[in-house]
C-alpha cells in the first residue's frame, strides 16, 4: 500500500451505537494529522463528501448485520477493500445486539406495532460470518489507541499485530489491582475476557464486563462455577457471562 | 407528484433519509425516515435483573451513552424508592455535563461548522488549518476528560451504577480540570460567537412545535421531576405518555410523538427558551419574542449552553473537592416497582420508564428520546422554511441543514418500545 497518495480510507456503520465511529472522532488531537494522511473516502457520521464508489485500501467496519440491505453493502465493501477491518463487539460477536437475537419478528412487532410486518431483519451477526476479516479491534468501546495502532499500520502498508491472547487479569496483576474476584467476591469477567483494555474497569474498581470478548482458551466452566459460588443465580451467571459473546463460535 | 430522496443523510448521529414530495414545482411535503436498523432493547432487558439494565442500556447510543445511563439509573432509583447520597449526584451530574459537553461541541464543530464553511467535513477544515474547528476539537476533548473523570471511560461510562456511583473522581485530576475551566472562559466566546450569528445560517422563519424540557429543580437545570411546556402547562415526568400519544409510523424504525397537529420540540433552543433568563447573561437577538434564526437558533443555543455547562461544572468540581461526606452509594435491595426519570440529553428531553417484578427483573422498559420527539417537528420545519424554494439543488442543502439543526441523534431514536 505504500505509496506517494494517501490511503483510501473509509468508516461504514451498520448495527450499533456508533460508538467505534466516535472513537474515531476523539482522537481529537490526532485528527488533524489523519486528516493530513488518509483520504477518507467515505464516513457518512462526519463527512458529506459522496463516496465514489472505488477501490478502498482499507474499511473499517462498525457493527452487525442485521438486515439484508447491510449484508448486500457489507459483500460490496468486501469486494472494494484490500484490508477489512471489524471495529467493536458489534462487529465481532454481534455485541448486545445478539441478546435481541431471538423472534425478531415478535419482538419487532412489540416496538412497532403492526408497521413491524415491513421490516426484514434478522438475528444481527457478526461480520465474520458472511466476508473475511483482515483484523479485529475488539471491545465496547474500542479502544482509541488501538485505533491509531491501526491506522498507523496502514499508513506503512500492513496491519497491527493481532489482538492479545491473555486474560484481563493479566493485564489486572500487572497493574497490581486488588482482584474483584477473588479478594472482592464480585463477579468479573477478567479471567475469560480477552486483554488489550489494559484493564481499564477493575483498574476504577469496576467488575469486568467481558466488553473484548472471550479469550482463547477461556476457562469458562471454572468460571462459571466461581460465579455460583458468589451466590449468582445460574440464569444471572448465564446473563453475565454472555453479555458480549453473542454469537459465540464454541470452537475459536 | 415526484419524491426527492437525500440518502444516505450525512454529518448526523445514525442512520436516516430525508424524502422530498414536489408538486407543481414546490415542496408539498417531507417526511423524515429512519433507517437505522432496529436494535430492541426491550428484548434485550425483559427479565434481566435491574443491576444489568445501565451497563446495557447506554450501548443504546454512544454520543449520549453518560445520559441514558443516568437516567436509567435514576428510574430504577424511582422503583424501588431509593436515594443516593448528595456527593453520588454530584458526580453523576458532573458526568452529564462532561457529555453535553462533548456532543455540542461534535455536533457544532464536527457537523455543523463544515456547511458555514462550504466544505464536506471537519477533517478539510483540519488540515486547511481552520483555527476554530481545532478549537472546538480542544473542547470536545474537554467533555470527554469530564467525562473520563466522572465515569470511568469516555464511551459507555462505568462509575453509575444503581444506588450511587463506584468510585470517586480522582482528586489530581478534578484540580487540573479546574484548571483548565478556568482557562475556558476565555477561550470560549471565540469559538462560541460563529454559531451566534445568524446571518451565517439560512433563513428559517421560526422554530415550530410546542417546546417540552425537564423543569430544573432549582433555575436552569437538566434534571427534575416535572416536564415544562411553551404553553405553561407543567406535567409530572411520571404521565408523559399521555403527553406523548407515540406511534409507529410504516416508513420509519423510530416512532413519532405529536399530540394533534402541534408537533413538540425537544431541543437546547426548548430548554433556553423555556428558561427564560439566559444562563451567564448571554444574550441572542430576538425576532418576536423568539430567538431569531428559526431552528438554526438551535446551534446558538446549544453554544450558549456551553456557557452554563463549563460554569456548572466549575462548581460542581469544587464542591466534590469540598464534600467532607464521603458516602458514595447506598445498598439496593431488588424488588417490584415502577420508576420513570426526565434529563435533558444534550439534544432534548430523555424519558425512561422501567417497570420491576417482585425479583428486581425487568418487566417493563420504555425509552423516549428526544429524536424521536423531534420527528414530527423536523417534518413540520423543512414544510415551513421550503415551501417557496423551486430550485432542486436549493431543497436539497437547505433540508440537509434543517434536519441537522435538531442534532439527531438517529441511533437512539429505533429503540423505543409500544406505549400501551
Amino acid at each position: 500500500m505504500r505509496s506517494d497518495r494517501p490511503p483510501r480510507l473509509a468508516y461504514v456503520r451498520f448495527t450499533s451505537c456508533c460508538g467505534c465511529q466516535l472513537t474515531f472522532l476523539n482522537c481529537e488531537r490526532e485528527l488533524t494529522q489523519i486528516a493530513e494522511r488518509f483520504e477518507m473516502v467515505s464516513f457518512d457520521m462526519a463527512s458529506s463528501r459522496a463516496d465514489d464508489g472505488g477501490p478502498l485500501d482499507a474499511v473499517l467496519v462498525e457493527g452487525s448485520i442485521s438486515r439484508p440491505e447491510e449484508l448486500t453493502a457489507l459483500l460490496a465493501l468486501r469486494r472494494r477493500a484490500k484490508i477489512l477491518v471489524a471495529v467493536g463487539a458489534c462487529a465481532l460477536t454481534a455485541g448486545v445486539n445478539a441478546l435481541a437475537g431471538g423472534d425478531r419478528a415478535r419482538l419487532c412487532e412489540e416496538v412497532y406495532g403492526e408497521t413491524a410486518a415491513a421490516k426484514i431483519t434478522f438475528p444481527p451477526q457478526p461480520l465474520s460470518r458472511f466476508v473475511r476479516v483482515d483484523l479485529e479491534i475488539a471491545g465496547c468501546p474500542p479502544e482509541r489507541g488501538e485505533h491509531l495502532k491501526t491506522l498507523g499500520a496502514l499508513l506503512h502498508g500492513g496491519l497491527p499485530s493481532s489482538l492479545p491472547e491473555y486474560a484481563v487479569c493479566m493485564e489486572c496483576r500487572q497493574r497490581e489491582n486488588l482482584c474483584l474476584l477473588l479478594e472482592g467476591k464480585q463477579p468479573c469477567l477478567g479471567p475469560v475476557t480477552r486483554a488489550g483494555c489494559n484493564a481499564l474497569c477493575p483498574s476504577c474498581g469496576v467488575i469486568c464486563e467481558g466488553c473484548r470478548g472471550m479469550v482463547a482458551e477461556a476457562g469458562r466452566g471454572e468460571e462459571f462455577r466461581l460465579l455460583l459460588e458468589l451466590g449468582l443465580s445460574e440464569r444471572e451467571v448465564k446473563a453475565r457471562m454472555g453479555r458480549f459473546t453473542g454469537v459465540f463460535d464454541e470452537n475459536r | 407528484m415526484r419524491t426527492v430522496k437525500i440518502e444516505p443523510l450525512t454529518r448526523v448521529e445514525g442512520h436516516g433519509r430525508v424524502e422530498l414530495r414536489i408538486k407543481g414545482g414546490r415542496l408539498a411535503g417531507a417526511r423524515i425516515a429512519i433507517t437505522e436498523s432496529p436494535r430492541l432493547f426491550e428484548g434485550l432487558l425483559l427479565g434481566r435483573s435491574l443491576f444489568e439494565v445501565p451497563a446495557l442500556i447506554c450501548r443504546v447510543c454512544a454520543i449520549c451513552s453518560a445520559v441514558h445511563r443516568v437516567t436509567a439509573c435514576r428510574a430504577l432509583e424511582k422503583a424501588l424508592g431509593v436515594t443516593i447520597p448528595p456527593l453520588a449526584a454530584k458526580i453523576r451530574e458532573l458526568l452529564v455535563l462532561g457529555g453535553h459537553i462533548e456532543s455540542h461541541a461534535l455536533h457544532l464543530f464536527c457537523l455543523v461548522l463544515p456547511d458555514m464553511e462550504g466544505t464536506a467535513s471537519v477533517l478539510d477544515l483540519l488540515r486547511k488549518g481552520n483555527a476554530v474547528a481545532r478549537e472546538g476539537l480542544a473542547l470536545k476533548a474537554l467533555g470527554n476528560r469530564i467525562q473520563e473523570l466522572a465515569g470511568g471511560r469516555v464511551i459507555h461510562p462505568i462509575n453509575v451504577e444503581v444506588g450511587g456511583v463506584l468510585q470517586r473522581p480522582d482528586e489530581a485530576g478534578m484540580e487540573n480540570l479546574l484548571a483548565e475551566l478556568e482557562g475556558w472562559r476565555t477561550r470560549l466566546p471565540a469559538v462560541a460567537v460563529p454559531f451566534t450569528d445568524m446571518d451565517r445560517f439560512p433563513d428559517s422563519r421560526e422554530a415550530v412545535g410546542t417546546r417540552v424540557a425537564v423543569r430544573g429543580e432549582t433555575g436552569f437545570s437538566l434534571m427534575g421531576d416535572d416536564l415544562l411546556l411553551s404553553d405553561g402547562r407543567i406535567i409530572p415526568a411520571d404521565r408523559y405518555r399521555e403527553l406523548f400519544r407515540e406511534h409507529p409510523v410504516p416508513y420509519s424504525n423510530a416512532r413519532h410523538s405529536g399530540e394533534g397537529k402541534s408537533p413538540f420540540l425537544a431541543t437546547a433552543l426548548s430548554r433556553l427558551e423555556l428558561a427564560g433568563e439566559f444562563p451567564e447573561g448571554m444574550t441572542l437577538s430576538k425576532r418576536n419574542g423568539e430567538l431569531a434564526g428559526g431552528i438554526h437558533a438551535n446551534n446558538a443555543a446549544q453554544a450558549v449552553e456551553l456557557f452554563w455547562v463549563l460554569s456548572r461544572a466549575g462548581t460542581l468540581l469544587r464542591e466534590i473537592l469540598e464534600e467532607g461526606e464521603r458516602e458514595l452509594r447506598v445498598p439496593v435491595q431488588p424488588g417490584s416497582g415502577i420508576g420513570t426519570a426526565a434529563v435533558e440529553a444534550p439534544r432534548g428531553l430523555l424519558i425512561h420508564h422501567y417497570g420491576l417484578d417482585d425479583l428486581g427483573r425487568v418487566a417493563e422498559a420504555d425509552i423516549v428520546t428526544p429524536t424521536a420527539l423531534n420527528q414530527a417537528a423536523m417534518e413540520a420545519q423543512l414544510l415551513t422554511d421550503l415551501a417557496e424554494v423551486a430550485d432542486e439543488t436549493e431543497l436539497v442543502v437547505r433540508a440537509e441543514r434543517i434536519v441537522r439543526a435538531f442534532d439527531p441523534c438517529i441511533s437512539c431514536s429505533v429503540h423505543l418500545l409500544r406505549l400501551v
